[in-house]
């Protein structure tokens, strides 16, 4: 089940919330619990049983490290186990099948070893999961005395499938016991809204021309058509990962929680470094917290930071998916942090702002290139015609013609990725309490209807051969 | 006479900011009241209906995708929706 979809928004969410605020405040855990394993097994219905079986043994190992009476070694290998448990889960079920295509490419065997289905969110739960072992082995939190609570905390539906990835130090005095108000309830509603919209009216709208570009044969692009394509590829991946956050820290809020930001702006980054701290910024904390850090971070010469460094990035790719081209997307962003912090770091403070945000958007704007092409030779072709290797027109008219008709949306896309927006309404608020309350009201309603409209319609099938 | 407006409007603040949630409830009741279609005239096909329970429909993940299609396809005022949809991409798309 996706935020996105119509059973989520108009079934399966408003029954949750209503049995979630009308069975007593015992209950309520339970409910959130059932209702996250119910939403797993919807989409997965056979793995959600490895997921009960990732809670469980967790839920042991954090346990048993948590006992007085455990030695020292003995917690070491209850860490090794769950490592290599997790890991392991993470290995068989994601990286098995590019392993086997690898070593069939190496080494030009004929394997024929079936790799089993992703299942959903996998790689979400476990980093969670990763994160509570080792939280509980550095004895910086307590373990989870309640098996429910633990479970709630793996399983919980707004953050299952695409994140953000929850340190269960911010939530665990949350899980026992938190606070429910009307604010906090339509503030959770319209950050929902928000994330909808951004999903359905604009991620998927502008991904229609990035799809039409990519369907074209490579010769037809002219250059600015190639350049047009991948910006919307940009902002569809923008729209659409940070409108899922924003839909998931939407609905904890709707159920009592308070998760922190994943997104902040990324496509303002005035430097590399600045764009990761602005982009997916759950998950880079978890990877320097538990990854960079551990191998010593920057604090022991330039050769271990450069080490530290590619290993974190080719980690960070490798997460995304189970390819080479997202391993050389990471590569390419590490390779690209180090020469700032290397040799950029001091002159870049003397470029004028508008070089630092051209330079910053350039690059990942690339990035998304290999990260958006499976294929090396397909990618760096793609790269060709943007950067006029391929000999191709530099615009035609079906350039011309489509970027029209995408004008409008391009720039409503461009705009609701800077502050503005958020900045202009803040300044509203000054003016007059009631009426500008109205106003942002009626805006979200806006939001709510227009976004059924598209729900709906995207599951519109006209026949076209009728109409001929 | 201020202080009522005031007050009025702040009654008026608090209703608009839950129409969002009562219009999602309102979809829902009205889409378990209103009897279900069968025909499509607008796409030329039929709709689907609630589909019938199979365990193996369940392990394979066929039986939720029919849900899923039943519900969109049952959707209260569908067309209503796809009209607002295709006026808005003359809008936004120019098209």
């Amino acid at each position: 089940m996706v935020f996105s979809s119509l059973f989520f928004t108009f079934a399966f969410l408003p029954v949750t919330l209503i049995l979630y605020y009308s069975l007593g405040k015992h209950l309520r855990n339970i409910v959130l619990l059932a209702a996250s394993l119910f939403f797993y097994a919807w989409g997965e219905p056979v793995y959600v049983i490895l997921m009960c079986i990732s809670i469980m043994i967790n839920y042991y190992i954090g346990s048993f490290l948590d006992k007085n009476n455990t030695g020292r070694r003995k917690r070491k290998l209850l860490l090794i186990t769950s490592l290599v448990f997790n890991l392991g889960c993470l290995a068989y079920f994601k990286y098995f099948g590019m392993l086997i295509s690898t070593i069939a490419f190496v080494s030009s065997w004929n394997l024929n070893a079936a790799a089993p289905a992703l299942p959903i969110g996998i790689s979400f739960y476990t980093f969670q999961a990763l994160s509570y072992v080792i939280d509980v082995y550095r004895g910086k939190i307590k373990s989870q005395k309640s098996p429910i609570l633990f479970a709630l905390y793996i399983s919980m539906f707004p953050q299952l499938v695409a994140g953000p990835i929850v340190n269960y130090a911010d939530i665990e005095s949350q899980l026992a016991d938190r606070r429910m108000t009307l604010r906090k309830f339509s503030a959770g509603l319209r950050r929902f809204l928000c994330g909808l919209s951004k999903k359905v009216l604009l991620a998927n709208n502008i991904g229609l021309l990035w799809s039409e570009v990519k369907a074209m044969p490579g010769t037809e692009i002219s250059v600015l058509m190639a350049w047009g394509g991948i910006i919307a590829f940009t902002l569809q991946i923008y729209f659409d990962f940070s409108g899922y956050s924003d839909m998931a820290i939407g609905l904890g809020k709707m159920f009592g929680f308070h998760f922190k930001e994943n997104f902040k702006y990324p496509y303002i980054s005035q430097s590399i470094s600045e764009f990761w701290r602005r982009w997916h910024i759950s998950l880079g904390s978890w990877f320097k917290e538990y990854v960079y850090i551990p191998l010593g971070g920057n604090r022991e010469g330039k050769w271990k930071l450069i080490r530290n460094l590619l290993i974190v990035w080719f980690l960070t790719g490798l997460w995304h998916g189970a390819s080479w081209n997202f391993v050389l997307w990471g590569l390419y962003f590490g390779a690209l942090i180090l020469i700032e912090r290397l040799f950029l770091h001091k002159r870049m403070k003397q470029w004028p702002k508008a070089v630092r945000l051209i330079y910053s958007l350039l690059f990942v704007v690339i990035g998304w290139v290999f990260f958006e092409f499976t294929n090396l030779t397909d990618a760096l072709s793609y790269l060709g015609i943007m950067f006029g290797a391929g000999g191709n027109v530099l615009i035609d008219t079906q350039t011309i013609d489509k970027l029209e008709t995408y004008a409008v949306l391009y720039l409503v896309c461009i705009i609701a990725a800077t502050p503005l927006p958020k900045k202009l309404v803040l300044s509203f608020k000054m003016i007059h309490c009631y009426i500008y309350k109205l106003a942002v009201s009626v805006y979200y309603c806006a939001l709510m209807f227009f976004s059924a409209a598209y729900m709906v319609g995207s599951t519109y099938n006209s026949f076209i051969y009728f109409r001929f | 006479m201020y202080i009522k407006n005031k007050k009025s409007l702040a009654v008026i603040c608090n209703i608009v900011c839950v129409i969002p949630l009562l219009f999602i409830l309102a979809m829902l009741i009205l889409h378990l009241t209103l009897p279900e279609k069968t025909f499509s005239k607008e796409e030329r096909r039929y709709l689907a209906q609630w589909p019938v329970f199979h365990t193996e429909g369940i392990i394979d993940g066929s039986y939720v995708t029919k849900v899923e299609t039943y519900f969109s396809d049952q959707f209260p005022f569908r067309n209503f929706w796809v009209q607002i949809q295709e006026g808005s991409n003359q809008i936004l798309l120019k098209r």
